[in-house]
């Protein structure tokens, strides 16, 4: 992948307590806001997330990192009582669906009753589960506007 | 292609094995499939084994229990349309011209992971989230609910069917009907899910010997025909997917009917991929049983049920009879085919004619499903 500034900003991030789940997909900014990590093609602009390495519209390699959008509407989501070791159940899962025609999973930080389907979220970070040492590990969340 | 026949079954009862090892829960299903056919061991010209999490050469590993071995062995890993693949390439195998035996088999042991919900790759950004399988179905589930007004006890009710009819087949692996109050009061694995609306784990396998409508009919008078066989992959997009369509499904439906020439009219028994309680209902209308949010009160008529105009799972589907991943593609193969020739015993719908089984799955970012495999089957 390339280097970008995000990218560094996260790196820094992943020498501290909490470790993002899947350093990839989500970066810090500078004011320490979490921002997803996309891609568009520079040639046919069909945006990517994960950021692709290769357009899978059109095969294109010449992809730029944006930022995708920080808001988006709930597709659906389930509460999760059953998962592999590692999570902290229950959880919330849902699909977030944001511009540009992505469609982003995410845990959703929001009591269970409280979540309903179409509603808006914002993108937000939070501890997920943890590492087999027991270390609390971070991914980006989406939580009720 | 010409004519290709299925001459032989074997089936192992469902269940939990965690003493055998994938080898053992296997071959007793071949050697069943083979003594059925009638034909020499010998004159088997390949093998296709579909095993999702059996490990490298699972085909070799079975038929070498029997000491058959030598001829070409080709496993298939395509999920859960595993052993579905596997006979859609042997029905390609003897169709073309290139055999004229083949035998195919699904095997899986799921025990050998210690339970909970089935492993996925790590590679998948959406694993890395938290993604599990019933979470995929369950968010299919959710949004079908708000889309037409179904509700989570209603979708409670594909598991009692799916129970009625388990409990009759002694091969399914939970052989016990279940009431709505217990499906809704077990306990939650992904909401609107509770245990009762999701399949157990477990270990399988099943078998298949399909030969060319000349060898086949110097075995019996009148052999069961595969009259439709297809594998289809989903569709890629990063974006926004109508989750209340199955359009893998019926994308995979509508080959297949027009292969084998008949539509959703002319089944009379069909076994669908119903790892999870929504899945069937979503069947339903993917494959034309009904019209798109009307599956509710295609159940609810009885129907889909034993003695119904299309009865849907009659062994109990993937909810009762179990669902050993890549086994279990043959396993509705060979329920279908004993379906129509009349043995389904306690389960049977009586006077099938024409049947179809369709397996679909596989969790990965991005697709629908990873695959899908259908086969109609007619006498």
């Amino acid at each position: 992948m390339t280097k970008s500034s995000t990218l560094v900003v996260n790196e820094a991030a992943a020498n501290a307590d909490t470790r993002f789940v899947a350093p990839d997909l989500v970066a810090l900014d500078a004011k320490g806001a979490p921002r997803l990590i996309g891609g568009r093609c520079r040639k046919c602009n069909a945006v990517s997330f994960p950021r692709a390495a290769v357009c899978a519209n059109c095969l294109s390699e010449d992809i730029e990192t944006i930022e995708l959008a920080h808001e988006g509407t709930l597709y659906s989501y389930s509460i999760v009582h059953q998962a592999p070791k590692g999570w902290t159940v229950p959880y919330a899962l849902g699909y977030v669906d944001l511009p540009d025609n992505v469609r982003v999973l995410a845990h959703l930080d929001a009591p269970a009753d409280k979540i309903t389907v179409n509603m808006p979220m914002r993108l937000s970070v939070g501890v997920v589960g943890a590492d087999p040492a027991g270390a609390p590990l971070l991914s980006y969340t989406f939580t009720p506007v | 292609m010409r004519e290709v026949c299925v001459i032989g079954t074997g089936l192992i009862p469902f269940g939990k094995y965690p003493d055998k090892t994938l080898a053992e829960i296997g071959w007793p299903a071949v050697k069943e499939a083979i003594v059925e056919s009638g034909v020499p061991p010998k004159s088997i010209d390949a093998v296709y084994c579909g095993s999702a999490l059996g490990g490298m050469l699972s085909g070799q590993r079975v038929m070498k229990s029997l000491g058959l071995t030598g001829m070409s062995i080709i496993n298939v890993e395509n999920a859960c349309s595993s052993s579905s693949s596997a006979l859609a390439e042997a029905w390609t195998a003897v169709g073309s011209g290139r055999h004229d035996v083949v035998l195919v088999v699904g095997v899986e042991k799921l025990t050998k992971f210690g339970g909970g919900t089935l492993p996925l790759e790590n590679e998948d950004w959406e694993v890395t989230q938290g993604m599990v399988m019933p979470a995929l179905y369950a968010m299919r589930a959710r949004r079908y609910m708000h889309e037409y007004g179904l509700t989570a006890r209603q979708l409670g009710e594909v598991s009692v069917k799916a129970h009625e009819h388990g409990a009759l087949n002694p091969n399914a692996q939970i052989r016990k009907r279940v009431s709505i109050d217990e499906v809704m009061a077990s306990r939650p694995v992904a909401d609107p899910f509770t245990l009762w609306h999701c399949c157990p784990t477990g270990d399988g396998a099943a078998a298949l010997v399909i030969a060319s409508a000349d060898v086949a009919r110097k075995q019996k008078a009148d052999p069961v025909r595969v009259t439709a066989s297809e594998v289809t992959s989903g569709l890629y997009t990063n974006g926004y997917r109508d989750m209340t369509w199955a359009e893998l499904t019926a994308r995979g439906a509508k080959e297949a009917y027009e292969m084998a020439g008949v539509g959703p009219q002319d089944i009379d028994v069909a076994e669908i991929h119903d790892a999870f309680t929504i899945a069937e209902l979503m069947y339903y209308e993917a494959f034309g049983f009904c019209e798109r949010g009307h599956a509710y009160e295609l159940l609810s008529s009885g129907a889909t049920s034993l003695g119904g105009d299309i009865c849907v799972n009659p062994s109990g589907g993937l909810l009762s009879r179990g669902h050993p991943v890549g086994a279990t593609g043959a396993a509705q193969a060979v329920e279908i085919v004993r379906q129509l020739e009349g043995r389904a015993g306690a389960h049977q719908v009586e006077g099938a004619r024409v049947g179809l089984a369709h397996a679909t799955g596989g969790g990965i970012a991005g697709l629908d499903h990873g695959a899908c495999s259908i086969h109609i089957f007619a006498r």
